[in-house]
C-alpha cells in the first residue's frame, strides 16, 4: 500500500496487504471480490512527487520553531566539537570513569599485589610463581566485578542514554583496570628485582598473563551470566586449574613462560571477542520489563 | 538516529536536535502530503501548505499529544486542518476536478499512453471519492492509501474501532457504486461519441 507503485514483487506484496486489509473488515467472499479492484484503484492512484527542494523548503519553514538546545546539550556538543581524535576521546571517557572505582578498589588491588610480592620473595612456597599466578587473576576478578557492576544495578539504560556508547564505556573501564594492573605489575617487578628475585620477567608473566586470561573469560561469560557469577566462574576455574596442576595426580601441567604467554594471548583474544559481542548482544543485557 | 522511533525522534526535536527533525520530515512529509492531496481532491499546493502547518502544530502544540502515539496524532492534526478548510465558507470545495490538476497527478516517467490512462483513472477515482462525505473519504484514504492500521485510524479520528470498520465498509460500498456509475457514464459517452 505504498504511495508510488514500483516493482512487480512489491505489487504482489501490496495486493496481499490489501486483501488482508479487506479480511480485517470481515468481508464476505462476494464483497472481497467487489472491493478488491476498488482498493487497488485507491492504492494505484499516484500523486505528485516531492523533491529535495520541497523537503528543504519545509525544513527551512520549521527550523525557527525548533526549540533551542538546553545548556547541558550545548555543552556536550561544544565538548564533542573540541575533542581531539579517537584516542583523546577515549582518554577523556576513561578519565570520567575513574570515579566509578572507589578508593577501596585501588587499595585492595595494591594490597593483593603487595601480598603476592612478599610471599614470592619469602620463598615460603617451592614455586615462587604460584602465588603470583593466583593473585594476579584476583585483580582481574575484582576489576570485572567493580567495573561492570552497573549491569547488576540496572543502570545499563542510563549508560545507553549517555553520550559515549556502551562499547566505549567498556573499553574505557578496561583501560582503567588493565592500566592500573599493569602499573601494579611494573611496581611488582621492581619490588621483585629489588628483593633479589631471579627470573623477574618470568615471575611478571606468571602474574600478568593469567590476569589477562581471567579478565577476558570473565567479560565473555558476563554476556550470558550475572557479572558476579561470571567473574567467580572465571577466577574459580583458574584456581581449580592451578590446584589440579600442583597435585601429584596431574604433574603434566607445567606452566612455562611460553605457555603463559599463550594464555595471555588467549585472554586478549577473549577480551576482544567479549567487546565485540557486548556491542552486538546489547539487547541481552537490557533489563527485562 | 535512523533507528529511533517516531516518539523518540520527536523528543529529540523538542530538545533542539535539527537532525531528528530532518528524519521526521523524511519519514512523514511524503505520505502526509499524499494523504492530504487525496483528501483535498488533488489540490497539491494546498496539501503542501497544510503539511507545513501540520508540522508547525506538532512543534507548537507538543504538550497536546499526551500519551497518543506520534503517527495518529500527526494524521489527526492534518485531518483536522483539512476539515477546517472544508468548513471555511471562503474555500468551500468545488466538486469537479480541475483537469490541469489531474494531469499533474500522473507520474512523469510514464509514456504518453500510460499517462493518458493514468490521468483518466486518477480523475475517475478522485471524482468517485468526491461523492463521499469527508469522514468516509478520510477513513478510506487513511487505511488504503496511507496504510494506517485500524487502531491508528481510531486514534487519528478519535472514534471507536467499530466505527472505523463500519465507515470502511460503507465507504467501500459507496465508492464502488460511484466508480461503477462513473464507468457506465464514460462508456455511454464513448458509445454516443462513436455514433
Amino acid at each position: 500500500m505504498s504511495y508510488t507503485p514500483n516493482e512487480s514483487g512489491e505489487q504482489d506484496k501490496r495486493d496481499t496487504a490489501l486483501t488482508a486489509a479487506l479480511h480485517e473488515l470481515d468481508a464476505t467472499p462476494d464483497e472481497l471480490r467487489e472491493w478488491a479492484p476498488v482498493v487497488r484503484r485507491l492504492d494505484e492512484w499516484s500523486g505528485h512527487a516531492l523533491t529535495a527542494v520541497d523537503e528543504g523548503r519545509l525544513l527551512a519553514a520549521l527550523a525557527p520553531y525548533v526549540p533551542a538546545p538546553s545548556p547541558v546539550r550545548q555543552a556536550i556538543r561544544a565538548r564533542m566539537a573540541q575533542r581531539s581524535g579517537q584516542l583523546g576521546w577515549l582518554i577523556e571517557t576513561a578519565r570520567t570513569q575513574v570515579s566509578l572505582f572507589g578508593l577501596d578498589f585501588w587499595l585492595v588491588s595494591a594490597l593483593i599485589t603487595l601480598v603476592g610480592v612478599v610471599v614470592a620473595l619469602s620463598n615460603a612456597l617451592p614455586d615462587q610463581g604460584l602465588i603470583l599466578r593466583a593473585s594476579g587473576p584476583l585483580l582481574a576478578y575484582l576489576g570485572t566485578v567493580v567495573a561492570f557492576r552497573g549491569r547488576e544495578a540496572g543502570t545499563l539504560e542510563l549508560e545507553l542514554a549517555c553520550l559515549p556508547s556502551p562499547l566505549q564505556l567498556a573499553i574505557a573501564r578496561l583501560v582503567i583496570v588493565l592500566g592500573y594492573d599493569i602499573g601494579l605489575g611494573a611496581a611488582l617487578s621492581l619490588a621483585l628485582w629489588a628483593g633479589g628475585a631471579r627470573d623477574v620477567l618470568a615471575l611478571l608473566l606468571s602474574w600478568l598473563m593469567p590476569l589477562l586470561l581471567v579478565a577476558g573469560l570473565a567479560l565473555l561469560l558476563s554476556l550470558r551470566l550475572p557479572i558476579q557469577a561470571a567473574a567467580s566462574l572465571a577466577y574459580g576455574g583458574w584456581l581449580a586449574f592451578l590446584a589440579i596442576g600442583v597435585t601429584p595426580l596431574f604433574p603434566a601441567l607445567p606452566l612455562t613462560p611460553l605457555s603463559e604467554l599463550l594464555l595471555g594471548a588467549v585472554g586478549l583474544a577473549l577480551l576482544a571477542v567479549a567487546l565485540l559481542r557486548l556491542h552486538t548482544s546489547m539487547w541481552r543485557l537490557l533489563p527485562i520489563a | 538516529m535512523e533507528r529511533l522511533g517516531d516518539e523518540q525522534l520527536l523528543a529529540a526535536v523538542l530538545a533542539g536536535e535539527m537532525a531528528a527533525l530532518t528524519l521526521l520530515v523524511k519519514r512523514y512529509q511524503r505520505p502526509l502530503t499524499g494523504y492530504l492531496e487525496r483528501l483535498l481532491g488533488g489540490d497539491w499546493p494546498l496539501a503542501q501548505d497544510l503539511t507545513q502547518e501540520t508540522f508547525l502544530r506538532v512543534l507548537r502544540q507538543r504538550d497536546c499529544r499526551g500519551q497518543r502515539p506520534f503517527k495518529p496524532w500527526l494524521y489527526a492534526i492534518a485531518t483536522n486542518l483539512a476539515r477546517d478548510h472544508f468548513k471555511s465558507a471562503a474555500s468551500r470545495r468545488v466538486a469537479p476536478l480541475d483537469p490541469l490538476l489531474a494531469e499533474n497527478l500522473v507520474a512523469e516517467e510514464a509514456g504518453p499512453e500510460e499517462q493518458a490512462l493514468a490521468q483518466e483513472r486518477g480523475q475517475t477515482i478522485m471524482a468517485a471519492l468526491d461523492t463521499l462525505s469527508e469522514e468516509y473519504r478520510a477513513t478510506l484514504l487513511l487505511r488504503f492509501s496511507s496504510d494506517l492500521s485500524l487502531h491508528e485510524i481510531a486514534d487519528t479520528l478519535d472514534i471507536p474501532l467499530g466505527t472505523v470498520k463500519s465507515r470502511l465498509t460503507v465507504g467501500l460500498r459507496r465508492l464502488r457504486a460511484a466508480l461503477s456509475s462513473a464507468e457506465e457514464r464514460d462508456a455511454r459517452y464513448e458509445r454516443e461519441g462513436s455514433r
